[in-house]
């Protein structure tokens, strides 16, 4: 047992002396909530001393604009992307934006969840079901239990506008059958409100002023487990999910810290800090933290990704005709 | 003034002359041509000559439903909250202005900080106030049930706090024109046994109407232009206006909708302008008809009613200016949102987070104190600059670029922002280096929007100096930079400073300018504030908040400080 210890510590000791090489500055631009992305930095930064990351959070929609706008007045500053969706990162690496990174290890991978051509990098499993406030006085276990007047009245969703994980259950929830555009149509019509990104609906439900709502799993239970009043429902018709993928930009002037960054957070110890943090690792060997079914049990509602990048503006205007803003 | 003068023997040679005035109508010149007309003439060009734009875009936005239910929501709120204001407003400039009521300096610095505590922390300290997880209520038992949505989200309450911020403005402009009141109309009137209801029914309120109406015209372009109220109170009321809409839409989709937002921005642009331009022919018409002889301002006696109309006054501010403020404090001393606050809970972690842990907030503290600090020190030399040229024959020059800076302090700041993004994104010609994502976008948008503001004081000083002086010195043969560094600066530097402050505060408590111009580097204090909230973190917002309006206050009292040497009119609280 004193062996084994001994010779992990002298891998990890290996592993951190590969990379102790890297040094500079990093700049991340992230979509993750403040808390989770200042705990990932800290922790690259304590198996990295050489190198500092400084972050800028917003919602994916957001962050990506101001990347946007960026690119127009010819001063990118980001080195790292690590956002909400792979649709996003799609089109990014159509466009040449995105510097592939063939060496990145990733046999430890499912292949369906990896970019083939390896431009971005799975790092979680993300998905957006139903919370409710636990005064609540509808348990709702299908997309459809929502529509009563009621309920509607009571119900707040994360915007596409400003939430990368709410664009792609959009997409997701339009494309099946049963639901369609008329669902939100009917949600809007009813009073449904969509507004920020996840962090504003939870807070939102959590202190009451909402009773439903939809979510994203890891801050749901996560928070319920600290004793929010609030309950996450994988819905019988399935979940949507995103992948929260990283990438390395092209005009990164510092590729071997970021590929360090890519490295680390695809590593089992990478992967561990997601779980620990309450998110449902990508790597199939990490246990899920506690609160969630088995994966397999899992329903993930499928959706045309090619579709929906090409459909994205359009998308989102149908959505803002609807909602307002 | 001193025009035949100026072509005196006594100025030299005509070559020298050239390096005085008109150099220093060409430096402003040049400075207007960044900061207004570049900025203004690139969302004009994009609007009417991009692809999309012209009379079709035009047409196309009018068709969009957001847009119509943005524009609709822009203009009801406006009109309303301006009409609400000018009632509130009108009524307590009546009531403090004429009536002899005790510590009325103190109630107009408490009416002005209902101006100066910026909108969207005004809006966050309301709804911590009133939401079912009010830790004030809920220290009190008195928190709506959960599942009540916050009374203040949608019309209501982006109409009630946009008044609220209004009433300021209308209270100063019936102030200003109190002063100036002929007393001997409403004197004839009671020597002649009028009651004095009658007096202020038949006699002053009639020659307030301009005064009022003029209120009325500025509380709508402020509202209209307003970003705070709406984005934080509207947008979960599903209450959208056309800057939060403008604002949403760039927000989300980055530069490829520049050119429809161009569209949007010239629409607004053009209510705003229309709504000043209405605002200075009332002005103009109330400043020939009342200018009356500087004398005592007319004063009524409340007699035994004074009492209670002082504490109720006092209550009435209370609880407008400081039970909001409270509550947000309550909010940044809980340990989450939605906890009750008590003495076992209290904490100060959220100001440990933003004084300490978070490096966003200290770029945020230093880049907002640095760019309002900038901001208040070149505007005040702009405007200093400026009031010199107006008694050259140069004058025409200087009026037109003070009306620039009028009309880009009255469009809405939004407006400004977006052409600033759409004038400096490219990298400019010549050098390659893009503005946008640098402090200097931002600077270059607080100068054009804040100039108004210390213009100002600036020229009233300027009015004030005795012609004599210049006549003088001019005769004994100095030049005009001598003139103006050894006679108007040393005359004027006070009103300049306290113009400084005024842009200072307000550029420290801006968020609609920087919240599209800000990138990673460049955030400000309030982009901060309202990520923070719009991200659902109430706690670290509260406490920023929190720190930002205790700096407020105490550029209030340095301001008063300053102001305690200048002439009436010139600190808005004070005479």
């Amino acid at each position: 047992m004193r062996r084994i210890l001994l010779s992990t510590l002298a891998v990890l000791g290996l592993s951190a002396a590969a990379y102790a090489e890297v040094g500079g500055k990093l700049v991340l631009y992230t979509s993750q909530p403040n808390e989770d992305a200042q705990k990932t930095v800290d922790a690259f930064m304590a198996a990295n001393p050489g190198v500092t990351v400084e972050w800028v959070r917003d919602g994916t929609p957001k962050i990506m604009a101001k990347f946007r706008a960026e690119l127009e007045a010819g001063a990118p500053q980001a080195d790292l992307l690590l956002i909400a969706d792979s649709v996003t990162m799609e089109g990014l690496a159509a466009e040449g934006l995105l510097m592939a990174y063939p060496e990145a290890d990733i046999s430890a991978y499912e292949p369906g969840i990896m970019d083939p051509d390896k431009a971005w990098f799975a790092t979680k499993l993300i998905t957006t079901g139903i919370v409710y406030n636990t005064s609540a006085p509808v348990k709702p276990a299908a997309y459809k239990d929502l529509l009563a007047p009621d309920v509607t009245a009571a119900f707040m969703m994360p915007s596409p506008l400003a939430s990368g994980a709410a664009t792609i259950h959009m997409v997701a929830l339009t494309g099946v059958p049963d639901l369609g555009w008329g669902f939100y149509e009917t949600l809007a019509k009813q009073g449904a409100l969509a507004d920020g990104a996840n962090g504003g609906v939870l807070k939102a439900v959590a202190g009451g002023e909402k009773l439903y709502g939809f979510l994203v799993d890891f801050l749901a239970i996560r928070e319920a487990a600290k004793g929010a009043p609030i309950q996450f429902v994988f819905p019988s018709e399935g979940v949507s999910a995103v992948s929260e993928p990283v990438a390395i930009l092209s005009n990164t002037t510092n590729p071997d810290a970021a590929k360090a960054f890519v490295d680390f957070l695809i590593s089992a110890p990478g992967q561990q800090l997601a779980a620990d943090m309450g998110y449902l690792p990508a790597h199939p060997a990490i246990t899920p933290p506690a609160g969630f079914p088995a994966r397999d049990t899992i329903r993930i509602l499928p959706f045309d990704a090619a579709k929906a990048l090409a459909d994205e503006a359009a998308n989102k205007a149908r959505f803002t005709e609807m909602f307002g803003g | 003034m001193g025009d035949e003068i100026g072509a005196a023997p006594g100025m030299g040679p005509g070559l020298r002359s050239l390096f005085g005035a008109p150099l220093l109508l060409l430096l402003v010149l040049a400075v207007a041509t960044v900061l207004f007309v570049v900025p203004l003439a690139a969302v004009l060009r994009l609007a009417v000559f991009a692809p999309g734009g012209g009379v079709d875009g035009f047409v196309a936005a009018m068709s969009s439903r957001s847009v119509q239910r943005a524009l609709w929501h822009s203009f009801e709120s406006s009109a309303l909250a301006a009409a609400l204001a000018t009632v509130i407003g009108g009524g307590l400039g009546l009531l403090i202005g004429l009536g002899d009521l005790r510590g009325r300096g103190a109630m107009s610095f408490a009416i002005l900080m209902l101006m100066t505590i910026p909108p969207h922390v005004t809006a966050i300290a309301w709804m911590q106030m009133t939401g079912p997880s009010s830790a004030l209520l809920q220290a009190f038992g008195l928190a709506p049930s959960p599942g009540a949505t916050n009374s203040l989200y949608g019309r209501d309450g982006v109409i009630g706090l946009l008044a609220l911020q209004q009433v300021p403005i209308v209270y100063l402009t019936l102030r200003a024109a109190l002063r100036v009141l002929p007393r001997d109309l409403a004197e004839a009137a009671r020597v002649n046994g009028a009651r004095p209801w009658r007096v202020m029914l038949r006699v002053i309120l009639p020659l307030l109407r301009p005064a009022l109406l003029a209120g009325f015209a500025l509380a709508f372009v402020s509202a209209l232009g307003n970003f705070g109220v709406p984005a934080l109170l509207g947008i979960p009321g599903r209450y959208v206006t056309l800057p939060v809409l403008m604002w949403q839409r760039l927000a989300s989709s980055g530069p490829s909708v520049l050119a429809d937002l161009a569209v949007l921005a010239s629409l607004i642009g053009g209510v705003a302008a229309l709504a000043v331009w209405a605002q200075m022919r009332l002005t103009r018409a109330y400043g020939v008809a009342l200018i009356g002889l500087p004398q005592q301002p007319l004063q009524m006696t409340l007699g035994r009613a004074r009492p209670a109309i002082e504490v109720g006054l006092w209550l009435l501010l209370a609880l407008v200016g400081v039970a909001p403020f409270l509550a947000m404090l309550a909010t940044a001393l809980v340990p989450t949102y939605g906890v009750p606050l008590t003495l076992d809970s209290v904490t100060l972690r959220h100001f440990h987070q933003v004084i300490h842990a978070q490096d966003v907030t200290a770029r945020a503290f230093a880049n907002s104190a640095g760019l309002a600090l900038a901001a208040g020190g070149i505007v005040a030399v702009l405007a200093v600059g400026l009031g010199g040229l107006l008694r050259d024959r140069l004058a025409p020059g200087a009026r037109c670029v003070m009306l620039l800076a009028e009309l880009a302090y009255a469009v809405p700041g939004l407006v400004i922002s977006i052409a600033f993004i759409i004038a400096f994104l490219k990298p400019l010609p010549g050098i390659g280096v893009s503005l946008y994502g640098t402090h200097a976008i931002i600077l270059g948008a607080y100068l054009a929007a804040f100039l108004a503001i210390a213009l100002k004081p600036v020229s009233v000083a300027y009015g004030a100096l005795d012609p004599a002086l210049q006549d003088a010195a001019r005769v004994s043969g100095a030049g005009f930079w001598r003139r103006l560094a050894r006679i108007d600066v040393p005359l004027v530097a006070p009103a300049a400073a306290s113009g400084a402050v005024l842009v200072m505060l307000t550029a420290w408590n801006e968020v609609t300018l920087s919240s599209i111009l800000w990138t990673r580097g460049t955030e400000t204090l309030g982009t901060v504030i309202f990520n923070y909230e719009d991200g659902g973190y109430s706690t670290l917002a509260s406490a920023m908040s929190v720190i930002s309006v205790l700096v407020t206050l105490a550029l209030m009292a340095l301001l008063g400080r300053v102001g305690r040497s200048l002439p009436p009119g010139i600190i808005p609280w004070r005479g």
